[in-house]
């Protein structure tokens, strides 16, 4: 552009010349101010590495992107994190670590367990708002955990989804049937309860109820039970991968026309790469776009541009690294508003800025503009595997809850 | 009742009792032989299962060909821990060498993290996939064939200890060492062969149960929940380990289907804590007197 200008002639030199100066300027003014920080106690070993190191990644390359674009109103960030391994007290070691000497303005939390276990901590400080990987119901209590928040929508309501889809599948009258199947965890009982009775006021029948012990070696008597209800569809929470397969291939080995969906964590592209055919129509609630949906904006084509300039040789990102993304979306968006406010970057601010997010335009990362809500953007939509094109494929409209 | 749900969840819980016995043999070799509570069992396990994935996925190996490969690699690596790692804790304190077991299993998890990342995996399918009947009773066909292979391993293991001269060295050893030694037996390569033994065992329990329900560095955590099986039947004790480990995954299906899958755990400790009452050296397990 500026050779353009240039080239126009000398009558232009000048101011040229002084748009030169600001763009040389501009990046030394934006380090004048100092840095805000973006901490995170990240999984980069352990049970939860799979999704950790693409979250790295997803902080990582939201933080060169913003930095790359000014940083957040001429401030830049800094990201700095400590691998937790999915241990709890390590997470509250790198809190405390990271809190003593950058004062982070926002944090990632890798777990329920860890974001439960800080809040006191957070409370008492004041000066930092989390998010992270957890979608725990629990935490979109404000009385309790009044500086956290879930980047898409709680387990309740992607529960509550997943049931609006399936009411809207009933023909004739006839509601399909439903069947829940979730691991012996906290994370995986944690909508189960709000999940039926959501589903009795849509008049859907939850004729099984089935948990299965973590890292569970064999689901055949579970099957079995279910071979008995022969539910129209089977709705999953609490795994990444494992028994849902299991649960896929011998059900349909039985004969059985039952549908499968899941919630966030048990809808990666992971479950078409390592069940390939098998995995085909199986169905996820998902809030964000996929990284190869065809879906676009300019927050979705600036993420697939950074992703594509970090790393050439990876043609996909996992749902770990967008929610990472979108995490630190909303991280900029709030400390923005608050600045703009003329406020410090408190706690309070922050969560005040975040409670008035109404309607806002995430550039494609999510298909409809979103409104916070308990601190959580209770929006997601139904999506499909295709096994053939080897990727999942919207079956519904973007639903936002109210 | 229902009893035909009955048959069928008792069925599938004994198949997987077979699994959890071929795990426990493995246990139970290597410490009849060398005294070492082995907590690297269940990562041995892992490591086999993921060669296997290396074989006959990575490498596009025909299954039958990956699998032996992977179960001779995973016995192979116990024996070598032995040799490098074990043999040298000799006269060591107990504690001591589990200490270092505790160690070989941390190692093993970050090098199959290193080379296979840490993704879940399945394994590529290589069990038949048609539904099997038992009369009108069904069985998953991944833990029916996987109960075959392992029934058909058990018993390979139970003639070899019983009729072979190695087999005779073993249980020579097992039994008193210094004996063994002064007969001529080579204590040192006995073992060896014990853990070379135990881990095959181990190995192949990995492949077949990483066929069913997938594979992760976590993998190995399924190796301690098989110490239940050894505790109930007898540290030191095969028969022990093949009937605690059919009736602990019998027990253990059946607590699942009919009280939930968070009773299956607690209905094995409970078997557990009342053994450890009753026979604390297990239902079969060598009952030692120390006469001061």
């Amino acid at each position: 552009m500026f050779r353009n200008i240039l080239n126009k002639g000398r009558r232009l030199a000048g101011l040229g010349g002084l748009v030169a100066a600001l763009t040389v300027a501009a990046p030394a003014m934006a380090q004048d101010k100092e840095p805000i920080v973006f901490g995170g106690s990240i999984p980069l070993s352990g049970v939860f590495a799979f999704a950790g190191i693409h979250i790295h990644a997803g902080l990582t390359d939201y933080t060169d992107w913003i930095n790359s674009e000014g940083g957040i109103n001429g401030h830049q960030v800094k990201y700095v994190m400590e691998d937790t391994a999915y241990e709890v007290d390590r997470s509250v070691a790198a809190f405390k670590k990271i809190s003593g000497s950058e004062s982070p303005a926002t944090y990632y939390g890798d777990s329920t367990g860890f974001m439960k276990a800080i809040a006191s901590e957070l409370n008492s400080q004041g000066n930092t708002l989390m998010s992270g990987a957890s979608f725990a119901t629990a935490l979109t209590d404000n009385e309790q955990y009044p500086y956290q928040f879930i980047p898409g929508p709680n387990y309740s309501q992607m529960f509550g989804i997943i049931l609006e889809y399936i009411a809207s599948q009933g023909e004739g009258g006839d509601m399909p049937t439903v069947a829940f199947v979730y691991s012996d965890t906290e994370f995986g009982k944690d909508p189960i309860e709000n999940g039926k009775a959501r589903a009795a006021e849509l008049g859907i029948a939850v004729v099984e109820d089935i948990v299965t012990k973590p890292g569970s070696v064999d689901v055949s008597s579970e099957i079995l039970k279910l071979r008995r209800v022969r539910p129209d569809y089977v709705v999953f929470h609490g795994y990444v991968l494992s028994p849902i397969n299991e649960f896929m291939v011998q059900m349909r080995q039985m004969g059985l026309d039952t549908k499968f969906m899941g919630t966030f964590w048990s809808s990666d592209k992971l479950i078409i790469d390592k069940m390939g055919a098998d995995a085909d129509g199986y169905m996820g609630v998902m809030p964000y776009n996929y990284y190869d949906s065809e879906e676009s904006g300019p927050m979705l084509d600036a993420l697939r541009a950074q992703a594509e300039k970090s790393d050439p040789e990876a043609d996909y990102r996992p749902t770990g690294y967008m929610q990472a993304w979108f995490n630190a979306m909303v991280w900029t968006e709030v400390i923005k508003r608050t600045l703009d406010a003329d406020k410090e970057l408190t706690a309070d601010n922050m969560a005040e800025a975040l409670a008035s997010i109404e309607d806002w335009d995430t550039g494609g990362i999510i298909g409809i503009p979103v409104t916070v809500r308990d601190m959580s953007f209770p929006v997601g939509r139904i999506w499909r595997v295709n096994a053939e094109a080897g990727r999942y494929e919207p079956v519904s409209d973007w639903i936002h809850l109210d | 009742m229902d009893w035909m749900f009955f048959g069928e969840i008792s069925l599938a819980g004994l198949a997987m009792g077979g699994l959890y016995a071929l795990i426990a043999l493995g246990f139970v070799i290597i410490y009849k032989a060398t005294r070492v509570i082995n907590f690297a069992i269940g990562e041995i396990m892992m490591f086999a299962a993921y060669l296997f994935l290396a074989f006959a996925g990575g490498m596009e190996m025909s299954a039958w060909i990956a699998l032996p490969l992977a179960v001779i690699g995973g016995s192979l690596l116990g024996g070598v821990i032995e040799k490098t790692m074990i043999r040298p804790m000799l006269g060591e304190s107990p504690i001591s060498v589990v200490m270092v077991t505790i160690g070989i299993a941390s190692i093993l998890v970050g090098l199959v993290e290193f080379i296979w990342t840490a993704d879940p995996q399945l394994l590529p399918s290589f069990l038949p996939r048609e539904p099997v009947f038992i009369g009108d009773l069904y069985l998953a066909p991944k833990i029916a064939y996987g109960f075959l292979i392992g029934s058909a391993v058990l018993i390979v293991y139970l003639l070899y200890f019983r009729f072979s001269r190695g087999g005779v060295a073993l249980r020579a050893t097992a039994s008193d060492q210094a004996a063994a030694y002064s007969m001529g037996i080579n204590v040192r390569r006995v073992f060896n062969m014990a853990w070379v033994f135990g881990s095959l065992a181990a190995s192949l329990a990995g492949v077949l149960v990483a066929a069913t329900g997938g594979l992760s560095p976590q993998f190995g955590i399924i190796g301690l929940s098989v110490l239940v099986v050894v505790i109930v039947g007898g540290l030191d004790s095969i028969l022990g380990a093949l009937i605690a480990g059919v009736f602990i995954g019998w027990l253990e299906t059946v607590a699942g289907a009919y009280f939930g899958g968070e009773y299956r755990m607690p209905a094995t400790f409970l078997v557990l804590a009342v053994i450890l009452v009753i026979r604390p050296y297990g239902l079969f397990g060598t009952h030692e007197i120390e006469r001061v």
